[in-house]
Parts: C-alpha cells; sequence; structure tokens
C-alpha cells in the first residue's frame, strides 16, 4: 500500500470503500515487447499522463508570498479557460486549504486518490492527510516519499497546467519534484529585498543545473499604497525583482502591490483573482499567467523534438 | 532563460546488446559502452563527494554488466539501472554529452 493510501486511510474522515476497477480504466502501458524491445515507452505513469505541462511556482526564500501567488495564478489561467491542478508541495507548512477553503479527497480511483475540485481547479495539500494544527515531522526520505506519491498517486486526470507551489529552499523536496516530474518551467517569486533576492538566486541557479527553464519573475509586496495619499510606498526598498530579472535576462512578469485585502482574502479562503478580479494585485496576477503562457509556449516551440519522460528495458 | 539544445535528448534506443545510442536535440548522435558508464558511475558510492576522487576500481566491475532499465530523470539526466544491483547513479546529460563516444 502506498504511504498516501495509507495516510488517507487513517485520516479522520472514513472513506467509502474503493470502487471496483472502472471499464475505461487506464490500460496498461505499452510495455517493451508490444513497443518493440529497442524502444523507449513513453512515462509519466497513470497519474500524470494526462497532464500537458508541469510548472513550478518557487522562490527559494520563505514567506515572499509563493502560495498566494500560485493559488492566485491557478484562477487566472482557470479563468482564461484552461484546465488547472494545484499542488501544494509545502509539507512542513501547507497553506493551500487556508487560502481556498478545499475539502478533502473523498473517493478512491483504483490505487489513485481522486483530488478534490474547487472552484475547477484540482487540488493536492499535504494538509488533506494531516489535521491541520498538528505538525508535520516526517524526515527527509519520507518527505521525499509523500510529495513523490502527490505526482504519481492522484488522479489529476487531464489537465493543460499542473502548478507545483514549492516549498522554500532548494533540498531535497525540491530536488525530488524536480527528479519526478518533467517540469516545463519554473516561475520564480521574490519579494525586492536583497536577502530574499539572495536566496531566489540560488534557487534560479538550481533549476538550472536540472535544465527547468525558468519564465520569469513575479515580485511580491511591491509597494503599498496607503489609504490617504495614493503614493507608492516602497517599504521592502524598489526594483529588487527587476534588478534579478535583468541579471538573469528574464522577463519581470509582474509586481503584485502590498496589500491588506491580498492577505485578508488568503485568510479567509477567498482568493483575489477569483473573487475581486478588478483589484490591482489581482490584474498584475492576470497579467503575470498571461505573459508565463507565452513564454512557455515560445519554449515548447524550440522544444517540440525533445522527449519527455522515458523507460527504455534493456534487452539481455 | 533558454538552455542550449544540447541537454535534450530527441531519441534514445539500444544500439546492440551492449551500445547505448541516442540523438540530441541538436541532432548530434551519441553513443555509450554501457559497462563503461557503469565504470564511470557518478553516484556517491562510486565517487568521494567531497574530493571528487574516484572510489570505484573500474577492473572489479565484470565486462558482463548490463542495463536492466534506463529511466529519464527530470529533464536533466537519466538513472540506470544494472544487472549488478547497482541503481544509484543519476548520469546528467552534460555528464553524456562528455562521456559519449561521438
Amino acid at each position: 500500500m502506498s504511504l498516501l493510501t495509507r495516510i488517507f486511510k487513517k485520516s479522520p474522515n472514513p472513506l467509502p470503500p474503493p470502487p471496483p476497477p472502472r471499464e475505461e480504466a487506464p490500460k496498461a502501458r505499452p510495455t517493451a515487447k508490444t513497443a518493440g524491445q529497442h524502444k523507449p515507452e513513453q512515462l509519466g505513469g497513470q497519474a500524470l499522463s494526462g497532464v500537458r505541462q508541469i510548472i513550478a511556482v518557487a522562490s527559494g526564500k520563505g514567506g515572499v508570498g509563493k502560495s498566494t501567488s500560485a493559488v492566485n495564478l491557478a484562477y487566472c489561467l482557470i479563468a482564461l479557460g484552461y484546465k488547472v491542478g494545484l499542488l501544494d508541495a509545502d509539507i512542513y507548512g501547507p497553506s493551500l486549504a487556508i487560502m481556498t477553503g478545499v475539502g478533502n479527497p473523498e473517493e478512491m480511483q483504483g490505487a489513485l486518490v481522486v483530488p478534490p475540485i474547487h472552484q475547477g481547479i484540482k487540488m493536492i495539500s499535504v494538509a488533506m492527510f494531516a489535521s491541520a494544527s498538528s505538525a508535520q515531522i516526517l524526515r527527509g526520505p519520507m518527505a521525499g516519499n509523500m510529495i513523490k506519491q502527490f505526482l504519481t498517486n492522484v488522479a489529476w486526470g487531464e489537465l493543460d497546467y499542473l502548478l507545483i507551489d514549492y516549498p522554500p529552499g532548494t533540498g531535497d523536496i525540491q530536488l525530488t519534484i524536480s527528479q519526478t516530474a518533467s517540469l516545463a518551467g519554473a516561475i520564480m517569486i521574490t519579494s525586492p529585498q536583497e536577502i530574499a533576492l539572495a536566496d531566489v538566486r540560488k534557487a534560479i541557479a538550481m533549476f538550472g543545473t536540472l535544465k527547468v527553464p525558468v519564465l520569469g519573475i513575479i515580485e511580491t509586496m511591491s509597494y503599498f499604497i496607503c489609504d490617504s495619499c495614493d503614493k507608492k510606498h516602497f517599504i521592502f526598498t524598489q526594483g529588487g525583482g527587476a534588478k534579478l530579472a535583468a541579471e538573469f535576462a528574464l522577463p519581470l512578469l509582474g509586481q503584485i502591490p502590498l496589500a491588506a485585502e491580498i492577505t485578508a482574502s488568503s485568510d479567509e479562503g477567498k482568493p483575489l483573482s477569483l473573487h475581486r478580479t478588478s483589484s490591482p494585485a489581482a490584474q498584475a496576477y492576470r497579467a503575470a499567467a498571461e505573459q508565463c503562457l507565452s513564454e512557455l509556449g515560445r519554449l515548447s516551440q524550440q522544444n517540440t523534438a525533445a522527449l519527455g519522460s522515458f523507460t527504455l528495458h534493456w534487452k539481455q | 532563460m533558454n538552455y542550449p539544445a544540447a541537454s535534450a535528448i530527441k531519441e534514445i534506443w539500444q544500439k546492440d546488446p551492449r551500445t547505448l545510442a541516442a540523438t540530441w536535440l541538436d541532432n548530434r548522435q551519441a553513443q555509450w559502452d554501457v559497462v563503461a558508464l557503469r565504470r564511470q558511475c557518478p553516484c556517491a558510492e562510486c565517487v568521494d563527494e567531497t574530493s571528487g576522487a574516484r572510489k570505484l576500481v573500474p577492473e572489479q566491475i565484470a565486462e558482463s554488466v548490463r542495463p536492466l532499465v534506463i529511466r529519464s530523470v527530470g529533464r536533466y539526466a537519466m538513472a540506470i539501472e544494472f544487472s549488478d544491483g547497482h541503481r544509484t547513479g543519476i548520469y546528467t546529460y552534460d555528464l553524456l554529452r562528455k562521456l559519449s563516444q561521438q
């Protein structure tokens, strides 16, 4: 039994028994024998085979608004008419459930957990497999295993984009995700101050090593407009995101203002990009999402011939 | 940010009982002797992580060693499971490019 299934079965909501295998259950992948012995089979497994592109939303730095950005970008993509999934990969500080109010998974499809759908988005978070107040105490290998199973044991189905909200840092879990999934690109999130930029540089370098193209940078907490003066106050200094973008020759995808409504909407589980689409922050996210897609389009034109995931069985 | 086409594989196949072959995205051809690949395993068991010195003794790897399965790892590398039970080597495309015979 997979780790995910085991945790799922231990969760407070008792599960209905797994349904009998369905007629349309994915057929066995072609084996080396049927596909010709010397050629690789395309991999991805049942879980990810219907996912067109996987995008990382990452930073390296904690507390810069990765999850807020991932959630808002996901709603922007839905609004643009795409099929979207969102995977909260922050094992130790999952925030997806609070930010969106999404419920827990309630059924299994064979060995796969069916992700709950919230406002059209399929969502999975570690918080769904533990109570919100209990800390996740997992050692590296367990955490890595869990994340791997979020990718391989979840019925993601047909998706245009699966966004992965990365945990901060450049360690085990980040590496595991990047090794398990063939990422189409990464969006880097940073706040403007140098102390954030320093960590984001490391994360950009990590994606460089892993040959994952960085699509661009979203700067959060860019400025604050107070109620009475309409002046932009650059609380965390000005221009950090632009500086980083210039350094790596990346597009600056957006500058998200520091606004009480962003925090409030996240805490209430009512993301701006869904509930207050005319707010400056929601508009900025919308523009960022559109620019991401054009970057992705440009990249995939260059790489159409590249082989995605593969498994080659050696003929003895 | 774009990465050179060299770092992606277009096609990969088993050429003969001990030769792995591939075409890179820039259409360059590559071939590897699988026994040599096993002897050049870059994993932490085979190469000292801090000094970079090779711990594996090439002569101790049998000529009869073969891959069982080769799997892509993300979009930057492949992992090879060998018939001698060794399976921890992750061969980055950058390394494979250097090791290739053509």
